[in-house]
């Protein structure tokens, strides 16, 4: 879901030449075949339908060119596909409590949106990448013959097999919670299932064959003066006056900016947290969208419903370094947009449509358009 | 004319039966309207197969009838489906033709059809592979066939063939009966195994006999107080679910925010567990397992909360106890407190001085406050180093030299450079 500049996107449409000319290059180091996917989890867009899909079995992130790279004309109808949750089941041969959508993501060079899927929710899950046309068709993405590129993240759980009692196992495996991309680089936000901490990495696309990720402890102040290592659960990346910037919300909401350029090798960043949204509440999935000249967040929560946030005077925001009572955000305004219920995935479409998946009152999920409030 | 289900005991049944549809193509009744009738009661466990035919036209010279029937999974192979009764030309048209997946479906398709999906009868046709094979063309599922589930395919002779029967679709069910649902998966272990346990616990591991159904998990945990009064979201929900790689172990976090910290309280909810508080988890027995089939029995786990632990860990203080050189008698470590199990298991390891790794077997007792090691060869006389990780956890988060909590506008700086700490023992 991840967008990431938004004016990327755009200006590689603007420059519709410039789009084959860079095609060669983000396929670079690329090889045709079937990505070895063992599963599929977050998935981010990049330049030319590139899409970066995060595999937590095999700890890696894979990038494919999807060669989605058409504009899609608009549809007659604003996109809606009701049940898209039994649709895709009926496309897999199943039945829609037999899998699980991870992550949509719009991709900004067809308006396609993707969505990453689990068909079984067992240890033998099979991952797919379904496209949510625009005109409301729905199909499994072939990855029987595509470009792509792997880089398995540094640090990957294969360190050591225990044995206890003569049995041999290694149990540890490192989630993906969010990636992005952002100037040439995917982020990727992960968290383990024994270590508890939590790490952002920043790898450069292409890949190169040696995975030069970085990990980077985030400190956060909330809960009273004290930090924790709280997993990142969602972010975006923004341009602030020239400066690539990552906002993360965490569990508990607290909203923590720091500089793209921070990440660096073995780096401790200490993130400023500039707002606390609540607490008992866990955010699913973060967007950032233009409007009138003005940057704004949309969130979406767990238990809050979805929040848009303005940015503005958001670089006036003081370092939360004392403990919270509820909600605090004093320089930037903080909306709840009561008609969006339900919303489980959030995805910008274009400069004034969002994509969701929400569940509907009949316990359906539907991938529907709705306007950027 | 249907080949036997390679199952043993398996019993196929068969009627041919002209379809009811007759104009359209895309057939959009719901399929109990349009379901053909299985000849013969069948025995609960088989593959239940139902198939129709329908005879065309007779041209001169008679052409065999087309028909259209299912082929169980066997040998490995998933389950197809397939017409026969295609003439030469067409099967030689069809097997040379490069169509695209929904030009296929334009003729025939197969629909996979769940028991009260609110799109009944919206759904789209299920993807697989079409070739023709022998005298048949074959429709292959992409992935094996769910059970419970009634697959319809639908194939509409008028889109290949000039025929008179053009607009008389055949359809055949067929219909994976619902798996045994003998209950035997159980909660297998549930750590930290102590009954005591500090008010600022990070985890819990959820062991498990056989593979577990991700997705929605924690509406089947529940953390009571004594009152048995349910503890509000006291775990951090994530959707990604930190299982093991074989879903038998669930990495269950309970939620940072919801950790109680010094004497403050938090708002709002306040903290998850308070000392001197009794709690029991419960894993509902609801809980399907990788099959689909619910636990055995509920899995529970009764503990009284203690003050918090916010004192890092110090290896060089732990009790070691060595043992006789020559024996393969276990190396005892004692940290004073209980670990953190799957770390404790992986992250402590053994070296001879200046020497290889030692091999051995791991184990944790005692509520994991005892740390065993026997190795594979008999100890030599001489000098060792115990060596553990830095980033190794107590119960309650707490690393070698850090904890859990880092007052960071303060001791940013405070850290231990190392990413392990060895202390030396000897063995005589």
């Amino acid at each position: 879901m991840k967008l990431t500049l938004p004016r990327l996107a755009a200006a590689s449409l603007a420059l519709g030449l410039s789009v084959l000319t860079t095609h060669a290059g983000v396929t670079a180091g690329m090889t045709e075949g079937a990505p070895a996917l063992k599963s599929v989890g977050p998935l981010a867009f990049g330049p030319d339908g590139i899409l970066f899909a995060a595999d937590t079995k095999s700890a890696a992130i894979f990038a494919i060119a999807t060669g989605d790279t058409k504009s899609a004309p608009n549809a007659a109808q604003p996109l809606k596909i009701e049940a898209v949750n039994e649709k895709i089941a009926a496309l897999l041969g199943t039945t829609a409590d037999q899998i699980l959508i991870a992550d949509l993501a719009v991709n900004p060079a067809s308006r396609n949106a993707y969505l990453s899927v689990s068909r079984g929710r067992g240890p033998d899950a099979v991952p797919v990448i379904v496209r949510a046309r625009l005109d409301g068709q729905i199909e499994v993405v072939s990855l029987a013959k595509v470009m792509f590129s792997k880089v398995e993240l540094p640090d990957a759980p294969v360190d050591r097999v225990v044995s206890q009692g003569k049995r041999q196992s290694n149990p540890r495996q490192l989630s993906i919670t969010d990636i992005a991309f952002l100037d040439g680089r995917v982020i990727v936000a992960g968290l383990a299932n024994e270590e508890f901490a939590s790490s952002l990495r920043a790898i450069t696309f292409p890949f190169k064959q040696a995975a030069g990720g970085t990990t980077v402890e985030i400190y956060h102040g909330a809960h009273g003066q004290f930090e924790t290592r709280a997993p990142v659960r969602t972010f975006v990346a923004r341009n602030v006056g020239g400066q690539s910037q990552l906002l993360a919300a965490y569990t508990c909401t607290p909203l923590v900016e720091f500089a793209l350029s921070e990440i660096q090798p073995d780096a401790k960043v200490k993130g400023k947290t500039i707002a606390e949204l609540g607490n008992g509440n866990t955010p699913l999935d973060m967007i950032v969208y233009q409007k009138n000249g003005k940057d704004f967040l949309l969130m979406a929560n767990t238990s809050r419903g979805v929040m848009k946030i303005g940015t503005d005077g958001m670089e006036r925001a003081q370092r939360i370094e004392s403990r919270v009572s509820g909600t605090k955000h004093e320089t930037f305004s903080v909306e709840a947009i009561a008609d969006w219920k339900g919303v489980e995935q959030l995805d910008r479409l274009d400069a004034a449509n969002a994509v969701v998946v929400r569940k509907a009152t009949n316990g359906a999920l539907n991938l529907e358009a709705l306007p950027l409030p | 004319m249907v080949r036997p289900a390679a199952r043993p005991g398996a019993h196929l049944a068969l009627q041919s039966s002209t379809s009811p549809d007759a104009a359209s193509p895309w057939l959009t009744r719901p399929a109990s309207v349009r379901k053909p009738r299985c000849a013969a009661r069948l025995t609960a466990g088989i593959w239940v197969l139902c198939s129709a035919v329908v005879f065309a036209a007779a041209p001169v010279p008679p052409a065999p009838p087309l028909s259209l029937r299912w082929l169980p999974p066997a040998d490995g192979a998933n389950a197809a489906v397939e017409v026969s009764g295609l003439g030469a030309d067409e099967l030689r048209r069809l097997s040379a033709a490069n169509y695209d997946l929904p030009h296929w479906q334009q003729f025939f398709k197969v629909f996979a059809e769940p028991k009260g999906a609110s799109a009944e009868g919206k759904l789209p046709p299920m993807i697989g592979a079409y070739r023709v094979v022998g005298a048949a063309l074959r429709f292959e599922p992409q992935f094996p066939l769910h059970p419970g589930v009634t697959y319809r395919a639908v194939f509409s002779p008028g889109w290949t063939m000039d025929q008179t029967s053009a607009s008389t679709p055949l359809t055949a069910l067929f219909e994976v009966p619902a798996a045994a649902r003998t209950a035997t998966t159980r909660v297998s272990a549930i750590y930290p195994s102590g009954d005591v346990l500090p008010e600022n616990l990070l985890k819990f591991y959820l062991h498990f006999s056989a593979p577990m159904r991700g997705g929605d998990i924690y509406r089947h945990i529940h953390l009571r107080d004594a009152q048995g009064r349910e503890v509000a979201q006291p775990f951090l929900q994530i959707g990604e679910e930190l299982w093991s790689p074989d879903m038998t172990r669930l990495t269950l976090l309970l939620d940072p925010g919801r950790i109680k910290r010094g004497l403050r309280l938090l708002e709002e909810l306040g903290p998850a567990l308070e000392a001197g508080g009794s709690y029991t988890l419960t894993i509902d027995r609801a809980w399907p397992d990788a099959a689909g089939i619910p636990l055995a029995a509920d899995g529970t786990k009764t503990f009284r909360a203690a003050p918090a632990d916010r004192t890092p860990l110090d290896p060089t203080r732990w009790a070691i106890r060595a043992p006789a050189g020559g024996s393969r008698d276990a190396l005892a470590v004692a940290p004073g407190e209980a670990l953190d199990r799957a770390l404790a298991l992986r992250l402590i390891r053994v070296f001879a001085a200046g020497g290889p790794e030692i091999e051995g077997d791991v184990e944790l007792s005692a509520n994991e406050t005892m740390w065993k090691f026997v190795p594979d060869a008999a100890w030599r006389a001489g000098d060792y180093r115990l060596v553990v990780a830095t980033t190794i956890e107590d119960l309650a988060g707490n690393n070698v030299g850090k904890p859990f909590d880092v007052d960071v506008f303060e001791k940013i700086d405070r850290r231990i450079p190392n990413e392990s700490v060895a202390v030396p023992f000897s063995i005589r």
